[in-house]
Parts: C-alpha cells; structure tokens; sequence
C-alpha cells in the first residue's frame, strides 16, 4: 500500500513539475510573483477544450493551445508587468493578482464553472507489478517533465538566447550595457513560461480526465509556488524535485493522515519548511540582492 | 493653523452627516448597505496598515476577519458569553493569532510572507469546514444573536448603524494615531527599505510582529461586529477571494492613506449592490482595476501622487499657466 501511494504521489509529482518549471523559470529569473501564472496557461487549456469540441483534430488543437499560452503570457508580460518592471515588489504582484482574476474571470464566463472531460483520443493502459498499479500515461508524464527539464538547461546553457537570459537574472542593466535586448527576452521568458504550462496543464487534464477553472489557480499557480519553494527558487532541478516532494507529501497525507484536511495539513508543513529552510533544497547561486 | 481648523471643522461636518444618514434614508436596504461598509470599512484599514504603511503584502486577512467571526460565534451561541465579552475577546484571539504568525514570519522576505499568509487563509477555510463539533462545517454556526450593551439590544439596522459607526470612528482614530506616531514612522520606514531602517536602529523584527498583531485585532474585531449582524457564520464569507477583494479595497483607495480606504470600500461595497451586472462581475472588474490601477495610479485614488492630487496638479497647472497667459498680455500693453 505504502508502495502504491508513493507511487500515485510520484505521478502527480511529476505532472506538478511540469507547470513549476514554467513558473520556475520565471520567478528566478524576475523575481516576480507571477500570480497569474496558473489562470494564463488554464485559459490556453480551454482554448485546446474549446477547439476539440468543435471538432479540430486534438494534435493541431494543443499545438494552437501551446501558441495561445505562449502569446497570453507574452501579452500579459508587454502590457501588466513590464511597465511596473521596476517599481518595487507590491506593484507588480498586485497587478498579476489582477491578470489572473481577469484570466480566471474570462474563463468562468465562456465555459462556467461546470466539470468537462478533455478526450485527446489518448489513454493510457495500466501495468500491474505484483500488486502495484501503474499508469502507462504516468510515466509517459514523468519523462515529458524530465525531457523539457533537460531541454531548457541545454537551452540556457548552450544558446545565445539562453545565456541571455541568465544575464537577465543576474543583473538586468549590466545585461543590458552587454547589449542583451532585455525587453525582448524577458518577453520570451514568458512565453515558454506560458507554453510549458499549457503543455503541463494539458497533462494534468489528461491525467484527470477532466478540466475545469481551478486547474489554474488552486491547482496550478500554487503547486508550482509550492514546488519551487522546496526546490529552490530559480532551480529547474530544483523546481522537479520539489514537485515529487510535494506529490509524495500530498498522496502520503490523503492516505495516511486524513483526506479532509489534505490541504491544511500540506500548507502547515511548507509553512513549517519556509521558517526552517527558507532557500529550498537546491538554492540558486545569486546572492540576495539589497 | 486655518488649515488644520478647517480640517477639524469639515471632519465634524462628514460625522455630523453621518450621523443623521439615517434619518435621511428610509430605505432600510440602504441601511444595511452602509451598515456592511462601516465594518468592511474597519478591515480595509488594517489592510492599511499591515500593506500600504508597513509593505507586507498579506493576502489571508480575510482569514483573521473568520477567525474573529468564528470566536465571537461560538463564544456568544454555545457559552452563552455576552456580546461585550465575545467581542473583546474576538479582538484578542485574532491578535494572539496575529501575533504568533507574525512571530513566525518576522524574518521571512516579502514572496515567503505572502505565500504564508495566502497557506494560513487556506488552513482556516479548511478548518472552518471540516471542523464540524466547533465551526457547524458546511451548516456554519446560525442563530448569533445581536449585538447587545448591558441590556440595550442593537437589533435594527438603524440602532446598528450607530454601533457600526462608533466601531468605525474609534478604529480609524486609533489607527490614525498609530501610523502618526513613533509606531507608525517606524512602519514606514521598514515598508521603504528595511536594511536601512535596521541601520536606523529601528528593531525591524519586533516592529513587523506588532503591526501584524495590530492590524488583525481590528480584522477581528471587525470580524465579530459582522457575524453579530449577520447572525449567521458561514465559511464560505471567509475565502481567498475574500480576502483579494478586501485587499482591493485598501488598494484603490490608496496605499498609506487612510480616507482612502475609505473611500475604495464605499466604492466596492456599495457598487456591486447597485447594479445586479456590477455584481456578477465584480471579480472581473476587481481584476481589472487592480491592473489598471498598478500601471497608473499604484497609489490609489487618495494616495500620495495618487489620482487625487493628479487632479489638483492639473487645476493648478492651468491656474499658472492662465496668469502667466494674463501676464503676457499685460506686458505686451
């Protein structure tokens, strides 16, 4: 029993990984809380549910489903944060607090708060190991996250636009005096921002079998908070560990603890982990700027 | 000294004119609308003070408002406390609470103190619904009853309307009189750069754990006030959202400036009862203002640099800009 709740804790994990290596990304390198994370990658959900229920072929439908949340974030990022870049952190947090409510709003009033199953034509078979079930989708999930993970660390390592973006995070005006086009950059930051996440919450539907509104936020911005708080900010390894960890945290409670207080229990735990390791497990190598 | 006169004249005018609102309206919805605003009114200013003078982003005030709700219910319904003493102590249970999260978080940077703050509303929306012997679950606690002074009952909208009034009055004075003293500099000081108000030898740490403990002994004093009128708890009053909502208030009247919440509560409890579509999408419009707002008035509407005084920048840049006009015309002749 123990066996099987690590492994469903695993490959929730691993789906939460997913969406915190978008967010990851992001608030490493701006140190921005992006609020509105979870609602812009669940608004680019809807529009692949949206084109599959009229019709469209589910490849060509989450293809535009990546482009859309490539181009929401990039729109977010151009009109609710970058005029804001630099005045101080409540301004900026405050204003994705608001991008996300209008996301989320948008949402409610097309779609509603009703429950859809997402069919991609796609299932998953299950394995059975001597009394253990696993999901085939599961492990195709886990790859996926470690797959992405690699390819934007060989991204950020090896590209000129990588090795700009780590310029960014370092310092954004000796960036900029080194003739990193920072507007444009932090702009694409976004936008894979905004792509993994649709390609992480397109997962999590599958995994679900379902979508619905609270994928963004309850489901989304904060697991992905969560995950790179205990991973560590701006980490990528960082931001997939803390997934598991979380995953294994919230499928061990749910058995073993109590269902009903899932979430009071978790919260009470990172708040417990925040006072005592405030740097996560693989903190980044930027000291904390004054 | 005229100015400060005037001040104090106009101050006693807008008490004096809320003081015979009731008279004026005969509504009783209204009533309850102003009734509903004067107690929102009490935690748009602690969010005030906690965000816009000392700048800790706390996002679960909405949870400290439950907790004082919750304690006042249960204190009041199944004790059998008189309302005097379950207020009281609402007030000294969300601050105790107020307190040992503040102690917690006194060293944790701005993300991590939002995040807490976000954790510790979840855990109370969790508690209050799973809870079922203490906090009714789902059902919440029913049958408060109203508000009552050694045997005068406040049970009309009209009668709680000065009640309301009073809690009002006395919470905006003392929290004017807070963020004008030694308390209050020190709070701004640490919202502007807290290394350097530690090199000003400003006890940072001590000084975060007593605006947090302040400012949630008036969520919950508030807290209270509002499930005695209401005499109903409900968990669902107490959400994340709530609190957003509650944020905004403080927000678009303006960070740092105390009529200002004022004014953005009136504005955001007041609006959506006038219209059933500001209503139904107020969250929509919240999102929105909150947006707008930031890219060009992060102030407010009252703040500093905020909209008022764009306003009156404008006035006297024409006012200049008409004399000098006048001036030329006059050395042309």
């Amino acid at each position: 029993m123990l066996l099987q709740h690590m492994i469903n804790g695993l490959s929730i994990g691993s789906v939460y990984a997913l969406i915190a290596i978008g967010y990851n990304m992001v608030y490493g390198i701006l140190e921005l809380l992006n609020f509105a994370h979870g609602d812009v990658y669940a608004l680019g959900c809807f529009v692949v549910l949206g084109l599959i229920t009229a019709g469209i072929n589910p490849i060509p439908a989450v293809a535009a489903g990546v482009a859309a949340g490539y181009l929401l974030n990039m729109l977010v990022e151009r009109f609710a944060y970058r005029p804001v870049r630099f005045s101080g952190r409540v301004t900026p947090t405050i204003s994705a607090v608001g991008v996300a409510y209008i996301m989320r709003n948008l949402i409610l009033k097309v779609w509603g708060p009703e429950t859809y199953p997402l069919r991609l034509g796609f299932r998953g078979t299950r394995i059975y190991l001597g009394g253990i079930v696993i999901g085939t989708l599961q492990i195709y999930i886990f790859f996926a996250a470690v797959f992405f993970m690699l390819l934007i660390t060989i991204m950020l390592k090896k590209t000129k636009i990588g090795q700009g973006i780590v310029a960014i995070s370092q310092s954004i005006p000796t960036a900029a005096l080194l003739g990193v086009p920072v507007n444009r950059t932090i702009s694409i930051v976004y936008g894979i921002g905004g792509a993994l996440g649709v390609i992480g919450g397109i997962l999590f539907c599958m995994y679900y079998d379902t979508i619905f509104v609270g994928i963004g936020f309850a489901l989304g911005t904060i697991k992905a908070w969560m995950a790179s708080i205990i991973g560590g900010v701006g980490s990528l390894k960082g931001a997939i560990i803390g997934a598991m960890i979380l995953g294994l945290m919230e499928s061990l409670v749910a058995g073993y603890v109590s269902t009903l207080y899932k979430d009071a229990v978790i919260w009470l735990a990172l708040i417990m982990f925040i006072l005592i390791k405030p740097q996560g497990f693989f903190p980044s190598q930027i000291a904390e700027k004054i | 000294m005229m100015d400060a006169m005037l001040k104090n004249k106009s101050r006693i005018l807008l008490l004096a004119f809320a003081l015979s609102l009731p008279m004026i309206i005969t509504d009783e919805y209204w009533i309850r609308i102003l009734n509903v605003f004067y107690t929102y009114a009490v935690v748009a200013l602690s969010i005030n003070l906690i965000v816009g003078f000392c700048g800790q982003l706390d996002m679960g005030r909405s949870a400290f408002m439950g907790l004082g709700a919750y304690c006042s219910a249960i204190l009041s319904v199944k004790l059998g406390v008189p309302f005097a003493l379950a207020f009281v102590l609402s007030g000294v249970f969300a601050g105790v609470t107020g307190a040992v999260l503040g102690f917690l978080c006194r060293k944790s940077t701005f993300d991590y103190l939002t995040l807490v703050t976000i954790g510790f509303n979840v855990i109370c929306q969790v508690l209050f619904l799973n809870w079922i012997p203490v906090t009714g679950g789902v059902m919440g606690i029913s049958r408060v009853p109203p508000p009552d002074f050694f045997g005068f009952t406040f049970d009309t909208n009209t009668r709680f309307y000065y009640l309301a009034l009073a809690f009002l009055v006395c919470s905006y004075a003392v929290i004017r009189r807070i963020t004008k003293s030694k308390m209050g500099r020190a709070f701004e000081a640490i919202r502007d750069d807290s290394v350097a108000a530690e090199y000003a030898g400003i006890n940072v740490q001590y000084y975060k754990i007593l605006n947090f403990t302040v400012g949630s002994v008036f969520t919950g004093l508030a807290g209270s006030l509002s499930v005695h009128y209401s005499q109903y708890a409900s968990p669902f009053n107490f959400t994340l959202d709530e609190s957003i909502y509650q944020l905004q208030m403080a927000i678009l009247g303006g960070l740092g400036s105390l009529p200002g919440s004022l004014v953005g509560t009136f504005i955001l409890v007041v609006f959506p009862e006038m219209s059933r579509a500001f209503y139904e999408y107020r969250l929509l419009f919240v999102g929105i203002l909150m947006v707008v707002m930031m890219l060009y008035f992060p102030n407010g509407l009252l703040g500093n640099a905020g909209v008022g005084e764009r306003l009156i920048g404008v006035r006297c840049r024409v006012a200049i800009r008409r004399q000098l006009k006048a001036g030329e015309r006059n050395g042309r002749q």
